[in-house]
């Protein structure tokens, strides 16, 4: 519940920024009018950019790989040897 | 496999850089070049700049309830 009004509070301080901006007219009228647009886009295109540095970056952990094919036939094995169908190999 | 996703996530961060570049110059600094500047020829007009993403939102949405009603509408019948 919480986290709701803290997210509500920022896009209320936000808000008022904007609304403040559009009255005092430091920046052109137009460009204004086009700011909130701008700021999803940019939202958007930030959130592609973390996932895509993520992907870069993620690790594949290459000998805990093997370890673990070793450890699926090592439970293989003791199944079949105790009677457990292991299904299709 | 490890190299795909480096591609993979490679071309996702260059289209999101791409994208970010060319619509902060056509809303933010293209309105301050004057009119018979070169650099006009390489961007839409200015309604584009607000229609395009707009577009594209209502689209992401519209595709997103498809989904799920198709999602509901199967688990339904598999219910029954």
């Amino acid at each position: 519940m919480k986290h709701i009004a803290k997210i509500m509070a920022f896009l209320m301080a936000v808000t008022a920024v904007w609304i403040s901006l559009l009255q005092t007219k430091m920046i052109p009228q137009s460009h204004t009018w086009l700011l909130p647009l701008y700021f999803i886009v940019s939202l958007g295109c930030y959130g592609l950019l973390m996932v895509g540095v993520g992907l870069m970056q993620f690790p594949t952990c290459p000998q805990e790989a093997v370890l673990l094919q070793q450890d699926v036939i090592e439970a293989k094995q003791f199944l079949k040897h105790n009677g457990v169908d292991v299904g299709t190999d | 496999m490890e190299l795909a996703d480096r591609a993979v996530g490679f071309i996702l961060s260059s289209i999101s850089v791409t994208i970010f570049t060319y619509y902060t110059f056509w809303v933010i600094i293209l309105p301050f070049v004057d009119k018979d500047h070169f650099v006009h020829n390489y961007f839409l007009p200015q309604e584009y700049a607000i229609l395009l993403p707009v577009y594209a939102g209502v689209t992401l949405i519209c595709f997103l309830s498809v989904f799920i009603g198709y999602v509901m509408l199967k688990s339904k019948k598999k219910k029954a």
